[in-house]
Parts: C-alpha cells; sequence; structure tokens
C-alpha cells in the first residue's frame, strides 16, 4: 500500500515538474514538484523500512526488491539536490527512472525471494548498497547529462523558449554530472571489490563469465570511460555528457540482455 | 474621487524634454515641502525617472488644484523649449488611479514588463514620506494607493508572465551567459571594439559579478578608458586569437568593414577545438565575426539580429499577455475605488461610536455607584462585557453603512443614521477628508498596509 503511496507523489511531482518546464520554471511549481518527490521518498523508505521489519531481512535480494530499493537510492540522490536551488529540476529526468524501477518492483510483488539465506550479512548488505549508490550517482549524471544536452542544443540553436529557462545553466549541470560520476564510480568500485571478497569468502569461487560479474566490471569500465572523456578539469563538457547518457544506456541495455539470459536466474539483480 | 496625477512620460515628450522635468532626490522632497501650505495639496507624491516625471496629489477637488499640481512640474522644466505644458498629461479619480498601477506594473513603461519601475515608484513613496511636514504627504490616500499599486505590480509580475525574458540586447547577453556559466564571477570576457553597445553589454555582466573584463580596440586610448570605467585590463587588439583560449565571453562591435575574427583564426587558435563553452556575441554592422565560427563545437555565436529577434520575441509574449495584466489591474481599481468610498462614512461611525462610548461610559458610572463592592478584576470583566456588546451591536450597522457608501447611499444612510441617534450634524460633512479609518468594533484590527504587502 505504501508504495502506491509513494508511486503517486512520484507520479505527481512528475507532472508538476512537466508543468513547470512548459511554463517556463515560472512560479513555486518546480519547487513544489520538488516537495512532492521528497515525501515520495520518504513514503518509499517507509515502505522498505516495513518489508525490512515484516521480513526480517533487507530488500536487496531479489528482482522486485532489488529495483525498489535501488529506485529509493536513486530518489536519495535527488534529495541530495536539496540546496542546490535550479540544479533541483534534474528531478524530470531522474524521477521518471524512479517510476519506472518502482512501478515494475510493485508489478511484480515486492515479496522476498526464496532461498536466499546465502545471501544474507552484512558484508553482502554493504556490497549491494554501495553498487547500488553507485548507479544511483550515474543515475544522477545521466540526468545531468541529458539536461545539459537539452540545454546545449536549444542554446545552439537559439531557441530561448520554455525549455530554455527552466533548465539549469551549462555550468551547472556539468558540475553535477563530475560529481554524480566520481561519487558513484567511488562508491561502486568499493561495492565491487566488496563483492569478490564476498564471493570468494562464502563460495570459495569467483567465476569471470558470471552475469554479475560483466555488468559490474562493464559498469564500472563505463564509468571510467565516462570521466576520461570529459577530460582534465571538464575540459570536454559535452563530449563528457553524451559519454554519460551513451554509457548508462549501456550499462541499462545490458543488464536487460544479461537478465533475460542469465542462469542464475532471480539472484541477478 | 478626488485625487489626480499630472506628469510626463516618453510617451508625450522626447529625452531631451524629459531631463527638463526631472527632479533629484533631494530637489523631489524640496518640491513636495512647500505644497501643503502653497497650493493646498494634502498629500503629494513625486515619481521622477528617466522616463517619466509624474506628481499624484491629493485632494485635486478643482481645477485650480490640477493647475497647482501642473505648476511644480512646469517650474522644474525651465528652459524646455517650447511650451513646457504641451508635454502634460493630467489624469483624475480612478483614471489617475489606474494609471499609477499600470506604470507600476511596467504596462505604461517603455520596455513593457520591465521590473525596475517597480524599485522606483517604491522609492517615489518613501521620499515623500522622509518630507519633513506633519503630517506625511504620503498620507492615507496615497499611502494606500502606493501601497496597493506595488502589490499590484507584484501580482501582475508573478500571475503572467509579462515579466519573463530579456527584454534588450544587454539583458539578452547576461541572460545567455547565465544560461551556460552560471556564476559570472569567475569568468573571463573580451570586449573587442569600444563602442557605446558593447559598453553596455561590459556594463550588464559586471553588474552580475563579473570582473577583470578585458578590452581591447584599434585605438588603444580607447580600449585603455573603456577599461577603466570597467575596472577591467586593456589588451593590445591583434592579441585577440592568442586570448581566445582564456576567455569565456567574447564581446565584438567594431566598426570594421569585414570580418575580423575568421574560422580559420579560431581553428588556428584553438588547434585542439574548444572543450569549454565560449559565448561570441557579435553587435557589429557588418558582422565581426564569421557565421561559420557558430558551427564550431561548443562555441554559441548569437549577432545582433539574433539577439533583436529574441527581444522582439520576448516583447511580443508578454504583449500577449496583456489583457491578463489590464484584468487584474481593472479588479484592484475597483478595490481601490470600494476602498475610497467607504472612506466617506468614516466621520459619521466615527460619531457613532463617539455617542455610544460616552453612553457606555455613563452607565458604567451608575453601576460603579451601586456595585461598589466588586474587586478590580470584576470591574475589568464587567467592562470587557460592554466593550464586547457595544462592539456587537455595532458591527453590522458599520458594515451596512460602508457597503451603502460604496454602493453610493451614502447620503440616505447618514441622514437616517444622524436622525435616528441624533448625531450632531456639523462633524457628519461627507466632503471632509479623514487621517483615520476607525475600525469595525467587532472586528480585529485590519492589518496595516506596510511594504511587505510588495511582493
Amino acid at each position: 500500500m505504501i508504495h502506491y503511496v509513494a508511486l503517486l507523489l512520484y507520479i505527481s511531482a512528475l507532472t508538476l515538474w512537466v508543468r513547470s518546464l512548459l511554463s517556463g520554471g515560472r512560479g513555486k511549481l518546480a519547487a513544489f514538484a520538488f516537495g512532492i518527490a521528497a515525501a515520495g521518498v520518504f513514503a518509499h523508505a517507509a515502505a522498505l523500512a516495513r518489508f525490512t521489519l515484516l521480513h526480517g531481512e533487507l530488500p536487496l535480494v531479489g528482482l522486485a526488491p532489488s529495483l525498489s530499493t535501488l529506485a529509493l537510492v536513486i530518489g536519495a540522490g535527488l534529495l541530495a539536490t536539496i540546496g542546490l536551488g535550479e540544479v533541483r529540476r534534474v528531478g524530470i529526468v531522474l524521477i521518471p527512472l524512479v517510476i519506472l524501477m518502482e512501478g515494475l518492483a510493485v508489478a511484480l510483488g515486492v515479496q522476498p525471494a526464496e532461498g536466499v539465506l546465502d545471501f544474507q550479512g552484512a558484508w553482502f548488505a554493504l556490497h549491494v548498497t554501495l553498487a547500488f549508490a553507485g548507479f544511483g550517482g550515474m543515475a544522477v549524471a545521466f540526468s545531468a547529462a541529458v539536461l545539459y544536452l537539452l540545454q546545449f542544443s536549444t542554446l545552439k540553436a537559439k531557441r530561448l523558449g520554455a525549455a530554455f529557462r527552466f533548465l539549469p545553466p551549462l555550468a551547472t549541470l556539468d558540475r553535477l554530472g563530475r560529481i554524480g560520476l566520481v561519487a558513484g564510480l567511488i562508491a561502486l568500485t568499493l561495492g565491487l571489490a566488496l563483492g569478490w571478497a564476498w564471493t570468494v569468502r562464502f563460495r570459495n569461487s569467483f567465476q569471470p563469465t558470471d552475469p554479475q560479474v560483466i555488468w559490474g566490471m562493464l559498469t564500472w569500465t563505463v564509468f571510467v570511460s565516462a570521466l576520461v572523456m570529459r577530460g582534465r578539469g571538464s575540459q570536454h563538457e559535452r563530449r563528457g555528457a553524451l559519454a554519460t547518457v551513451v554509457g548508462f544506456t549501456v550499462v541499462v541495455v545490458s543488464y536487460v540482455v544479461l537478465r533475460l539470459a542469465a542462469s542464475t536466474g532471480g539472484f541477478f539483480l | 474621487m478626488t485625487l489626480a496625477v499630472v506628469g510626463v512620460s516618453h510617451h508625450t515628450a522626447p529625452v531631451e524634454a524629459r531631463e527638463r522635468f526631472a527632479f533629484g532626490n533631494a530637489e523631489a522632497i524640496r518640491a513636495l515641502g512647500g505644497l501643503r501650505e502653497e497650493a493646498g495639496l494634502h498629500e503629494a507624491v513625486l515619481i521622477s525617472t528617466c522616463n517619466r516625471t509624474e506628481l499624484y496629489f491629493y485632494p485635486a477637488a478643482d481645477p485650480a488644484a490640477l493647475e497647482a499640481g501642473a505648476a511644480v512640474l512646469r517650474n522644474k522644466a525651465e528652459g524646455v523649449e517650447g511650451s513646457a505644458d504641451r508635454y502634460l498629461y493630467r489624469k483624475q479619480g480612478l483614471d489617475s488611479v489606474r494609471h499609477l498601477y499600470c506604470v507600476s506594473a511596467g504596462l505604461d513603461s517603455m520596455v513593457l514588463g520591465e521590473a525596475e519601475i517597480q524599485g522606483q515608484v517604491k522609492v517615489a513613496y518613501e521620499l515623500a514620506t522622509r518630507v519633513p511636514v506633519k503630517p506625511s504627504m504620503a498620507g492615507p490616500v496615497l499611502h494606500r494607493l502606493f501601497q496597493t499599486a506595488l502589490s499590484v505590480g507584484g501580482r501582475v509580475r508573478s500571475e503572467t508572465t509579462i515579466g519573463q525574458g530579456a527584454a534588450s540586447v544587454a539583458t539578452v547577453a547576461v541572460e545567455l551567459a547565465g544560461k551556460i556559466f552560471g556564476s559570472l564571477e569567475s569568468r573571463r570576457a573580451l570586449i573587442l571594439g569600444a563602442g557605446a553597445n558593447a559598453e553596455l553589454v561590459a556594463e550588464a555582466l559586471t553588474r552580475h559579478g563579473m570582473r577583470g573584463i578585458l578590452v581591447a580596440n584599434r585605438t588603444h586610448e580607447r580600449a585603455v578608458d573603456m577599461a577603466e570605467r570597467l575596472e577591467g585590463a586593456a589588451i593590445p587588439y591583434d592579441d585577440l586569437p592568442s586570448r581566445l583560449e582564456e576567455v569565456d565571453i567574447l564581446v565584438t562591435s567594431t566598426a570594421a568593414p569585414h570580418a575580423v575574427l575568421s574560422l580559420e583564426a579560431v581553428r588556428g587558435a584553438l588547434p585542439q577545438g574548444r572543450g569549454r563553452p565560449l559565448l561570441i556575441i557579435d553587435l557589429a554592422i557588418p558582422r565581426d565575426v564569421e557565421p561559420a565560427v557558430g558551427s564550431e563545437p561548443n562555441v554559441f555565436l548569437y549577432n545582433v539580429d539574433d539577439l533583436r529577434e529574441i527581444v522582439d520575441d520576448t516583447l511580443d509574449r508578454r504583449k500577449d499577455v496583456l489583457p491578463v495584466a489590464e484584468r487584474i489591474i481593472e479588479n484592484e481599481v475597483e478595490a481601490f475605488r470600494r476602498w475610497y468610498a467607504g472612506r466617506q462614512v468614516v466621520p459619521l461611525i466615527r460619531s457613532l461610536r463617539g455617542r455610544w462610548d460616552g453612553m457606555r461610559d455613563q452607565e458604567l458610572q451608575w453601576l460603579w455607584q451601586r456595585l461598589g463592592h466588586l474587586s478590580p478584576d470584576d470591574r475589568e470583566m464587567v467592562e470587557r462585557f460592554s466593550e464586547r456588546l457595544l462592539g456587537k451591536l455595532l458591527h453590522e450597522p458599520t458594515v451596512r453603512l460602508r457597503e451603502g457608501a460604496v454602493n453610493g447611499r451614502v447620503a440616505d444612510f447618514v441622514e437616517a443614521v444622524r436622525y435616528l441617534h441624533d448625531l450632531d450634524p456639523a462633524g457628519l460633512d461627507l466632503a471632509q477628508d479623514e487621517d483615520e479609518d476607525p475600525a469595525d468594533p467587532a472586528e480585529p484590527e485590519p492589518e496595516s498596509l506596510t511594504e511587505s504587502d510588495e511582493t
């Protein structure tokens, strides 16, 4: 039930953001949208806390709980922009991602996976949380990059309409993208290292062909590539934004492909 | 309504005439200071900007008062070519209210919807409050008029898009720079050509936090002069290509008969391409920058036609919302009319309240003589009871009297109330101006109209 409330709040926030975009960011619509989205994140967190209390495990295993948690992490990434004024408008890209993931999780049913005793303990929880935080950082960078490219194209085309006024400055979006990538890369690197250690420690094996390992390494490579493409000190802002968008798309598409082909079934995120 | 405005503006006078009518702050205070004694104008506020000088005053019951207001402006404009009177306009009653609301909302401005005028209206009101006379020249009527004008200006800007977008070449340049670079404080700009338009853009950039602007000009001395005014630095004209990598904004405005910045020169100066955005504002005719430069990655090139198109587009969009803005203003003019009409019954309400308060005091004295044993707390309770009862009894008549005044039935009401309550007719002159508006006895004190009303 609380998941539905969170979804409803997310959808309301998105509606307000779209209206704000159409009106060129006039008035307090965008700020109101952020407030509603924040309420959605809190409701979402409450729903997952209830899951944990009810089932005695963190919602980190199984597709639906994992997707929901990942959506929450991205929502939390949006909340982190609370004091950054216009930057909060990245919500117009982040919230659809959250709605998509949370909607999918709700459709699948946020229930604990069966036979997951293996996937318990602090190491595993930390590994997954850090990996999610890494993905959350990439999602923030992706949102900033999408808005950067939009603002860039309006400026190049000299169309100074509603979108131009709604979107934050290029430099601000570039900075946010860089922060998202750097923070995400650090979290993902730690998460992958812990995952490797956990596999060796508890499973006594490390299979490089495991879809999870392939996806994790691919995501890590995408992060590094996007940062390298930007150049030192944001020398190539637009190139960096393009690389981030392409990289994020590659990560999502490869996930879907691997997920469909995965032999480990429900245990792959 | 005996309220009027006499003024001169960009609609009626060219700049060389308008500047003759302009008042400095000290001059305005001096001019307002003598009006009550010399011309019988109890309240007056003077707005003086580069585009208008307007005197709002009250009362203006007869042509002589109107003439006295006009004389203030006429006297200031001594030396203006021809008769100063031909530039002046006069508005009375609700027309003057509507006019100020339009002015405050930017509807009467040279650049439709510009916001600066609202601050200037506020300054004008504050100047009137500083005139050393008692009571204030910004008395109750003009206080109400100007506070509501500021509020109307805020409403029009917040409820419509009249203030959105950039409406001059300089503001377009600043808006573009802001949307590319965010804060301008750590950015660098190079001004090529020491023309007036380029300087306007440079000044606008400086106002938005940019420091250390570089200036280059064929005549180096002119570059030095402009750099000094902008607190920047002059560089040799031929340094342009080598400086391209370090600057974020380039404003060109030379008188060269051909392009001074070619694609070849840009590529030569930036062999690795441009990673960071570069905003080029080309204000020159013929253009200083080859159009092909705009197709370079990360280069945003805007020439003077692009900027004019943006300005025209902004102004067109502002015109589209004029009907909405005018509707807001008409509603507010009607609200002012109602408030003003309600003032006519103020003497009657005051008299009525005085009479009943007197009776209440008499009856309380009678009561205290018979109930001498009451404690102070009990006495206070009885007093409060009598106050509350009187307030409730007078609430409805007060409301009805105000409504009657608003609906134009004030004379009948005054006569009836005076007869029923045996009030002294001497204090009930409807034309009398009141400085205070007695509160409805059963209602809480109304919120005072302070500057916080301005949005």
